[in-house]
Formats: C-alpha cells, sequence, structure tokens
C-alpha cells in the first residue's frame, strides 16, 4: 500500500509541474453521460467563464470500477462526483481526498440539511459536496390508462396490492422493470430491496443494516427480499420476465408502458428516468406518464430513499478550491435545473430554478419529507454495495436460491480491501 | 444561351459546326456525341412517337405504364427486401418511368404546356404508384424488416451524396443521347439501370410503411436528384443536337428559358442538401480514420472488429467492437483521448469480446 502511494504522490508530483508551465486544466470524473454530461459541461462552461479556470469533464458508466482503477494506476482525476459515498469515505480514509477547508466548509455546513452534509462528512471532517439530488422512491405510470381504467393513484401499499391484484384481473402486466446497465448491473435490484426494508422495518432497521451492523441474513431482510420475489420474479409480474429484468437496459425497461396496449403500467424508478423517457412521451398529471411514491407500509407519509453525486477533491489547489466552492455555491446547478434533470439538496437552492413539474414536485417530496434516507448499496463497502449486492440481485433473477444468494452477498463484508 | 439562340436562327440543315466534317475521327468526343445533325421531320415525329402518346394511343399506354410501374416496384420492393441486387436490377428492366422523363424533358424544350402537363401527371402518377406499391409490399411480405434494421440494399438508397447526382446527370445524357440518335441502338434499358429510379421509389413506399421517415426522405431525395438530373441534361442534349427545330426554338424562347431555369433551379436545389450530405460523409470518414488511430494507441493489444464513428457540429460518437485476449481498457480512456483538442463532446461506447486461442493434441 505504501509503495501505491509513494506511485501516486510522485505522478501527483509531475502533473503539477507539467501544468504550471500551460494553463491549468482541472480533470473532473464522473458517471455522468448523454444529456447529464451535457448538462454539467454547460454548468463547468459557466465556472469557466467566471474563472477562467479550464475543465475537462469525463464520465463513464462504470463509476465505482473506474475511480478504483485510477487510483491504483496512479492516474486521480481532480475532482470526482461520487455515486457512492461508500467510496469516497473509502478514499477520504486512505488519504486521497482532501478536506474541505474553514470558509467553504462553513458555507456548505449553513447551506445544506443534515442529511445532505452526513454524505460528505467522513470521520467528523467534511470531504464532498452533495452536487445533485435524485429520488428514487418513485413509481412511474400513465395517467391516461389509469382513467380509462377507473385506477387510482395508491397512497398506502395496502391500496397498491389492491391496484396491482386488479391490474391482474384486467390481463395487464403490472410491473415493468430491467437492470441492465453494463458494469452496474443489479443496481435497480438494490433500490427495490432498500426501498422494501424502509418500509417494512423504517429507518433505523435501514440504517443498523446500511451500515453493517444488521446482515443481509437477518430474517428482516431476507423478508424485503421476499416480498421483491414475488412483485418481480413470479411469472407474469414483469414485462419479459426474468429474461427480460436481465437483459432490458435499467432506463429502457418503461418503453413499454408507452405501447398500444401498454406491456406494463407501473415502473419504479428514480427521477433521472425523466431524462431517458422516450422521445414524444410528455411527464405530467395530463401527459403520458406522472410519478406517485411508493406508498408506505404504516403512517401515512412515505419515507423517501434519495441518491445523489457527491463532489470532492483529490488535488490541493486555488483552482481545485474554486471549482469546488463553486459546485457547492447557491447558484450551482440552476442551468441544469432549468434544462430538467437536476435537482439540489441545498436548502437556500432558489425554487424558481425549477422549470420542470417533476422537479417541483421532487423539490417539494424531499422538503416536506420525515425520512430521506441515501441509496444503501451506496453506503455499503464498495466490495458489498457495488459488489456483491449488485451481482446477488442478478443471481436472484437469474434463479438462484434465496438463502444462498443472502450469504453470498454478505461474504462481500469480508473482501472489503480497497 | 444566347449563343446557341442565335446559331439556332439558321435553318436547321446548317448545324453549329457547319463546314466541318460531320464526324471526324479528329474531332472531340463531345463535338462528336452532341454535334447537331439534319433532323428529318419523320425521324422527329419517330421520337416524338416514342415519347407522347396521344389520340388512341393514349389508353393502351397507360394500361401498360400502369402496370409495368405495380409490377416493376413489386418485383423491385420484394427483392430490397430480400436483399438480392440481382432482382432489383431485374425490376429497373421493366420500370416505365425513363419514358414520362424524357417526355417531360422533350416538351419543356418544345414549350408544349399541354404535353408537358400530360407528361407530368403520367410522372407523378407514376411516382405515387410506385411509393404505394412500396407501402403494400411491405406491408404484405412475411419477414422482420423494421425500421432500425433495414437491409443493406435499402439503406444503399437512402443516403444520396454528389456522386448520385454525377451519375444521374450522365445516365441524363445517355437517355437524350440514346433518344436523339435512334441508330445508336436502344439501350435505353442500360440507362435507367444507371439510375435506377424505380427502387428509390420502392425504398420510400417500405420505409414509410415502417415508419423510418428519414430513410423515406433519404429515398425520395435520391430519387428526386435522378428525376430533375436526368430532365436537365436531357434537354440539354435534345437542344444541342438540333432535334428541337430552329423555329420552335425562336418562337417558345421564353418557355425553353423559363422551362431550363426551372430544371437548373431544380438541380441546385437537391444538389445542396446532396453536398451537406457529402461533407458530412468525407468528415465522417476523416473522424473514422482518427478513431481507428487513437483506439490502436487506446488498446494495441485490441483488434477492431466493428466501429461506428459520427462526428456533427454539436458532438461525436463512437461505438466500437474490440477483440482481445487481453482485460479490457476503460472506454473513458479512450472517450478523453478522442476528446482533445476536438471542439465537441466525445460519446463511446466499447463492447469487448474475449478472444481465446487453445490448441490441443491427442493420440
Amino acid at each position: 500500500m505504501s509503495v501505491v502511494l509513494a506511485l501516486v504522490t510522485a505522478a501527483c508530483a509531475g502533473d503539477t509541474t507539467e501544468d504550471d508551465d500551460e494553463a491549468t486544466v482541472i480533470r473532473v470524473f464522473g458517471n455522468y453521460r448523454g444529456a447529464d454530461a451535457d448538462a454539467f459541461r454547460a454548468e463547468l462552461e459557466v465556472f469557466s467563464q467566471a474563472t477562467g479556470i479550464e475543465t475537462d469533464y469525463v464520465g463513464t458508466a462504470a463509476f465505482a470500477a473506474r475511480i478504483q482503477d485510477r487510483i491504483r494506476d496512479g492516474d486521480p482525476p481532480d475532482v470526482a462526483l461520487f455515486p457512492q459515498p461508500a467510496i469516497l469515505a473509502e478514499m477520504a480514509r486512505s488519504g486521497f481526498l482532501v478536506p474541505l477547508d474553514g470558509d467553504l466548509a462553513a458555507s456548505v455546513e449553513a447551506g445544506y440539511p443534515d442529511w445532505a452534509i452526513d454524505r460528505g462528512t467522513v470521520d467528523g471532517d467534511l470531504y464532498g459536496v452533495w452536487y445533485r439530488l435524485s429520488l428514487k422512491s418513485l413509481v412511474w405510470y400513465p395517467p391516461e390508462v389509469f382513467a380509462a381504467q377507473g385506477y387510482a393513484v395508491p397512497t398506502t401499499w395496502d391500496e397498491l396490492e389492491g391496484l396491482t391484484d386488479r391490474m391482474k384481473e384486467d390481463g395487464f402486466t403490472r410491473w415493468c422493470l430491467g437492470m441492465e446497465a453494463f458494469a452496474a448491473t443489479g443496481w435497480v435490484g438494490t433500490d427495490w430491496i432498500e426501498d422494501l426494508v424502509l418500509r417494512l422495518h423504517g429507518p433505523d432497521v435501514y440504517d443498523a443494516w446500511t451500515s453493517g451492523e444488521i446482515p443481509f441474513t437477518d430474517p428482516r431482510i431476507r423478508a424485503a427480499f421476499e416480498l421483491f420475489s414475488e412483485v418481480a420474479l413470479e411469472p407474469g409480474e414483469v414485462a419479459g420476465g426474468r429474461r427480460g429484468i436481465l437483459s432490458v437496459p435499467a432506463l429502457d425497461a418503461i418503453d413499454p408502458m408507452f405501447t398500444e396496449p401498454p406491456g406494463c403500467l407501473l415502473s419504479r424508478q428514480g427521477s433521472f428516468q425523466a431524462a431517458e423517457l422516450p422521445e414524444d412521451v410528455t411527464f405530467g398529471p395530463d401527459g403520458d406518464v406522472d410519478v406517485f411514491v411508493l406508498p408506505p407500509m404504516e403512517g401515512a407519509a412515505a419515507p423517501l430513499l434519495a441518491s445523489g453525486e457527491i463532489a470532492a477533491a483529490f488535488a490541493d489547489s486555488e483552482e481545485v478550491r474554486a471549482l469546488m466552492a463553486f459546485l457547492a455555491g447557491p447558484r450551482s446547478g440552476d442551468l441544469w435545473a432549468a434544462r430538467g434533470g437536476y435537482n439540489s439538496p441545498q436548502v437556500a437552492f432558489d425554487r424558481a430554478s425549477y422549470d420542470g413539474e417533476l422537479e417541483r414536485r421532487v423539490d417539494e417530496l424531499v422538503r416536506s419529507a420525515e425520512v430521506v434516507r441515501f441509496d444503501g448499496a451506496d453506503l455499503m463497502p464498495p466490495s458489498v454495495g457495488t459488489g456483491t449486492f449488485w451481482s446477488g440481485m442478478v443471481d436472484l433473477v437469474a434463479g438462484a436460491p434465496l438463502d444462498g444468494v443472502l450469504i453470498q452477498i454478505q461474504s462481500g463484508y469480508d473482501q472489503t480491501t480497497p | 444561351m444566347d449563343t446557341t439562340d442565335t446559331e439556332g436562327a439558321s435553318p436547321p440543315s446548317r448545324g453549329l459546326h457547319e463546314g466541318r466534317p460531320a464526324l471526324s475521327p479528329s474531332g472531340s468526343l463531345t463535338r462528336r456525341l452532341f454535334q447537331p445533325r439534319v433532323w428529318h421531320e419523320d425521324e422527329r415525329n419517330a421520337v416524338s412517337d416514342e415519347l407522347f402518346f396521344e389520340g388512341p394511343e393514349w389508353r393502351p399506354f397507360l394500361k401498360r405504364f400502369g402496370t409495368l410501374i405495380v409490377l416493376s416496384t413489386t418485383i423491385a420492393a420484394l427483392g430490397l427486401i430480400a436483399n438480392s441486387a440481382a432482382v432489383v436490377i431485374g425490376a429497373m428492366l421493366v420500370a416505365p418511368l425513363m419514358t414520362p422523363i424524357l417526355a417531360v424533358a422533350a416538351a419543356l424544350v418544345h414549350g408544349q404546356a399541354k404535353r408537358l402537363g400530360v407528361s407530368v401527371a403520367v410522372l407523378l402518377g407514376g411516382t405515387l404508384g410506385a411509393i404505394a406499391t412500396g407501402w403494400v409490399i411491405s406491408r404484405i411480405a412475411p419477414g422482420t424488416l423494421t425500421a432500425s434494421e433495414l437491409t443493406p440494399e435499402l439503406l444503399a438508397r437512402t443516403a444520396p451524396s454528389l456522386l448520385d447526382l454525377g451519375v444521374a446527370i450522365a445516365a441524363g445524357l445517355a437517355g437524350g443521347y440514346v433518344l436523339t440518335h435512334p441508330r445508336a441502338g436502344s439501350s435505353l434499358p442500360g440507362v435507367a439501370i444507371a439510375v435506377a429510379l424505380v427502387p428509390p421509389l420502392a425504398t420510400v413506399g417500405i420505409s414509410l410503411e415502417l415508419g423510418a421517415t428519414s430513410a423515406a426522405g433519404g429515398a425520395l431525395l435520391l430519387f428526386t436528384t435522378n428525376l430533375v438530373a436526368i430532365v436537365l441534361s436531357a434537354m440539354t442534349v435534345m437542344l444541342a443536337s438540333g432535334f428541337v427545330p430552329s423555329d420552335t426554338r425562336i418562337m417558345v424562347k421564353g418557355r425553353l428559358r423559363l422551362g431550363f431555369a426551372m430544371a437548373l433551379t431544380a438541380t441546385v436545389g437537391v444538389a445542396v442538401p446532396l453536398t451537406l450530405h457529402t461533407v458530412d460523409v468525407v468528415r465522417d470518414q476523416g473522424f473514422t480514420r482518427d478513431v481507428i488511430a487513437t483506439i490502436r494507441e487506446w488498446d494495441p493489444a485490441g483488434r477492431i472488429v466493428q466501429l461506428e464513428a459520427d462526428v456533427g457540429d454539436t458532438r461525436a460518437s463512437v461505438e466500437v467492437v474490440v477483440a482481445s485476449s487481453r482485460a479490457p481498457v476503460p472506454a473513458w480512456r479512450l472517450a478523453e483521448l478522442l476528446a482533445h483538442d476536438r471542439d465537441v463532446p466525445v460519446d463511446v461506447a466499447v463492447e469487448y469480446r474475449l478472444e481465446q486461442r487453445d490448441e490441443a493434441t491427442a493420440d
């Protein structure tokens, strides 16, 4: 490890001397691609025009694996946007990340809710700024079909079960579900489990589970997997069946909802689905697709599962500090919010920036929620959260027995070496 | 144009190059091909008979034309769907569209408004009939053709370039030449093959039925290119060869100019999208060369199995399948290398195929 560290230090030092000769370019690494990448680049362009500091953004579909490769290869970016706080924490503890200094830390602490600050904090020090927030506990549905069939949007778990029973009687396939996502295949399944654990057992059990205190083999966690199996793995429940779940790209799974007749009626998927809807599909109560919150099993308020990207710095320089301050600043993300597909976790974020119906709804939901929790897989050590938990979901869908899958997922905790 | 008109004032028996041997071996090819010659009224009528069907000839002509349109498009559509170049060429042999197109050109150079109207109507009817036939064949033909997976024969007709315009101009010259030089033998089929009028229309019909509107647009552009280029170049040959009597030329000078202007405008009109498209193709080819070189630098152990590279004004995209016996190199490194020194973001999708060789022997 010390050898690796020494190499990294040497490589960094080399880079800095080279960069001194020419204009500094901040290398930014993240998982935004396609429309998201365009929106993020537009944000970075605002930064560059204001400061004269150039940035180079590179986005990858397999961030979790690639950022670890880059550290191993001694080629860290200057700034990375981590979808997995657990990887951020691991890198902070290994000394690769630069803590945010006084002024910047103070402004983050003043501008963000505690649950957002916590995700960038490692052992009491602030390293990361939660840049974009996505809401995961959403169910996408076609309002027109609901109106035609006389279906009501469910607000409790019982109502959801009643609704899906009626859908089955009416001859519909209920759920749209696809898990394929290159090297990240499986995350859609882990989202389901997390939402179910939150609803079945509440935030305390959820926190104990995501921090590793409650194992996957615990009967309470097993219950969430059983419920998921009922929803997704019984024949006829999901468009395309098990093969479809494994082979359909995560954000394409919703497409059959818009065929005539619809191939599925419900899709539990994050707010980021909005950027990947089929062309011509409109959003809203009067549009082709709308959302409701996956209902709670107890009480009236649904717990919310959120995710997002947390920016942290690998390099310590004036320029990088300026970029981190920009990403944490009150106007950060406002252009993207106007384009659609962006929600800010900041308390003081100007809500007028949200141009879209979905962004406004997500904003209201998050502000009024009693319980907001970060995606659990992203909080677990990478060997579990982006390792055995992802692959375990694939195994389960492929037909592996549940007990074996749970033991296998839990075994990821024994391999926690970066 | 003015020169032609002035010279044309002389009697038809005295052509542009009077005094020189009509077919001197030393004369340039152009002169030999398009030299005005002495036309007898009978010859003109014979040529006109080939193009215009009036009086009692009208109904049989229409029947024959309609039948051949439906049949040739049917053959073409089936050939396109089956991806058989031979069948598509077969369709061209029976395609009747060259006749009304040359008729349009002949009516234009003679300033005959009525004949022009009738020929345009026949042409339009044939065009719509061919598109409709293609649509019907696509509807009833068995198979799994989809808008996103057209056959290569279909795709070849959806992206016309300046080369196609060149082919069409040459084919129009040939059509006009064959028509005005009957003794050169009846090689109209060859001309029709070169420009392929019916297959693009069949492609339009098939693409529309499949919902591939941009492919349909491309095929329609190819047809229009052929159409206007043939009309323009056939008009040129007809005028240059003395097919049009000089007194007619003087009489209809205004109409003739108008007709020429229209044909020329239409040709320029199609040349613009063709040029833009050709520029795109050339740019994509240059980008593809860059990409191949960059991929070799990015993963020297990888072998490119399949590559699709597009570059536009706002972004570039690369889809590549790489075969390698070694561990995959991350796609983002390729994206970064490609984005370097380029103004637009580059989207990269890499698919790795593990290549493993094993040998054994037993006794």
